[in-house]
């Protein structure tokens, strides 16, 4: 949060969220999201549920997802959370692996449409205890 | 839950709603002790068993309400959260008690207080360990993304969704209870501070304070008690949100629809039948989408529904007859509860100046409760309730 309530003696807070979910390569290489596959029913979560709630499985396999989807919708919202800058905009992304997520979009508001193409991106999505920028996964217009 | 004895309702109380200086248990006592005096309850040992629904007041609420109504020590008082269904769980946690056997009388009580404790200028926001919350997620956004994808569908307009503001605080012109009243255009509504693109300020519900209490007897208690006008639990659903991460259809609500059907098949009552409804419009957007989860119309007909009057003074089934949330705004542990107290009073004919006409037989309530990433909603929690005598 923006109130900078620096919470001494303790660990710093989390600045990237989270290597579970999201895989931003040291390399430059495009990033990606992490799903994961039960290995006993086959099905593909996002995030990662455990065990399974299909089948109590709890054995998994990471696959990276497809990093371009369809905006759902969205929402271009100007009175948000305690200590988040506004206006910022969230919205649904349909991937083709049939998996619905739920982001932080990158742009200006008033531009964005149902059913574009967006894609993966990575970005600060708010600021932790200690003031810093929380990195995160996000979705921009697809080029 | 099929209900295993006939269970009535004998008695409801709820405080006026809006910005109150009285904590929670002030107003919780308030409304409890009007539903015990309207259920001609004379000694607090009467009462069984008590269910008490908050969100955010913290722990021990029930029994700092009940204290002083003398009833610690001797009801067990059991506290009960689920977001904004927290008031309606509460009562139908009551009606299973009666309906079991395990109580002749029992209470439910929803009452929250958000005015002492809350930061202006922010919204609503899911438990920070959700993972759409940490990403930003509101309950404002959460709907104006409904709204939105609404809107590119259906080929809905702002102003259509302004009616249901309009619609409901004219409703509420003549109840005390409700924080806002009367005339309000359309321009006013539309042109309100936006808070999340297509919702604007006055199609989203106030930050209000309130509670609302409802007594729940056997049918042997109801002559008892000497009650003359018995309202009848016809059924009472509660049901948690299904959990995907799939593509949904988001102008749907899957918990509505499977809690509806399920209040329906248990009842006996059908869609067409329910003379008025309480629903939770916590944002118009809402309401106009339960319009068909709740099968008043079919699907893709909602719009229409609205803009024929369907769900006003002489239409099919009168919706949010007290004002809803809309006009009351929304203590979110308290609604559930104010609901089916308001329904009550509807049903008995005691709602002068706000009063549907004919006097209405059915009367439906309905409450969804909390974000929860991968559901709908968390849990909601539905009653029905027919005339009983
Ligand atoms: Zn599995």
């Amino acid at each position: 949060m923006a109130d900078d309530k620096k919470k001494k003696d303790k660990e710093p807070d989390m600045t990237f969220f989270h290597p579970d979910l999201l895989e931003a390569p040291k390399d430059g290489s495009a990033p990606y999201l992490k799903g994961y596959r039960c290995k006993k029913c086959g099905k593909l979560d996002f995030p990662k549920l455990s065990p399974c709630p299909l089948c109590w499985g709890e054995d998994f396999e990471m696959v990276p997802l497809s990093r371009k989807g369809k905006l759902y919708s969205f929402a271009d919202i100007y009175i948000g959370q305690p200590g988040m800058n506004t206006p910022y905009i969230v919205g649904y992304i349909d991937l083709p692996e049939d998996i619905r997520i739920f982001a932080q979009l990158d742009g200006e508001v008033q531009t964005f449409k149902c059913d574009e193409d967006v894609e993966l991106t990575t970005g600060p999505i708010r600021m932790n205890q200690d003031g810093l920028p929380i990195i995160s996964y996000k979705f921009k217009k697809a080029n | 839950m099929k209900l295993q004895r006939e269970v009535f309702i004998v008695g409801v109380g709820e405080t006026v709603f809006g910005r109150r200086k009285e904590d929670y248990d002030a107003l919780g006592r308030e409304a409890a002790f009007k539903a015990i005096k309207d259920a001609k309850i004379s000694r607090p040992d009467m009462i069984q068993s008590a269910y008490v629904g908050n969100a955010h007041n913290g722990i021990v609420t029930g029994q700092t309400i009940f204290k002083d109504l003398g009833m610690c020590g001797k009801t067990p008082i059991i506290n009960v959260e689920s977001a904004c269904s927290a008031g309606a769980m509460a009562v139908h946690l009551a009606i299973k008690d009666v309906a079991t056997g395990l109580t002749e009388i029992s209470m439910g009580v929803g009452a929250e207080n958000h005015t002492l404790r809350r930061q202006k200028g922010t919204a609503f926001t899911p438990a920070m360990n959700d993972i759409e919350a940490v990403h930003g997620g509101v309950m404002t956004g959460k709907y104006s993304m409904r709204a939105t994808r609404y809107m590119y569908e259906r080929g809905a307009t702002i102003e259509d969704f302004a009616m249901i503001t309009v619609k409901n605080r004219k409703h509420a012109t003549h109840n005390p209870h409700a924080l806002y009243r009367g005339e309000v255009s359309i321009e006013e509504v539309v042109n309100s501070r936006m808070i999340a693109y297509p919702m604007t300020l006055h199609q989203c519900c106030a930050i209000s304070d309130g509670a609302g209490a409802v007594v729940v007897c056997s049918k042997e208690m109801v002559k008892k008690l000497g009650i003359e006008k018995p309202v009848k639990v016809a059924g009472s659903v509660v049901t948690s949100g299904p959990y995907h991460n799939g593509p949904r259809d988001i102008t749907g609500d899957d918990i509505t629809e499977m809690t509806t059907e399920m209040l329906y098949k248990e009842s006996g009552v059908g869609p067409k039948e329910v003379n008025i409804l309480e629903l939770h419009d916590a944002f118009t957007i809402a309401e106009l989408l339960y319009y068909e989860c709740m099968q008043l119309c079919g699907k893709g007909e909602g719009l229409k529904f609205l803009r024929d009057g369907q769900s006003t003074y002489g239409g099919q089934c009168v919706v949010s007859p007290r004002g809803g949330m809309l006009a009351y705004g929304h203590p979110i542990g308290a609604s559930g509860a104010a609901q089916i107290a308001a329904n009550v009073k509807q049903l008995r004919g005691q709602c002068g100046g706000y009063q549907v006409e004919p006097i209405p037989k059915v009367a439906m309530s309905h409450v969804t409760g909390g974000g929860l990433s991968g559901t709908e909603h968390a849990a909601c929690t539905m009653h029905m309730l027919v005339k009983g005598w």
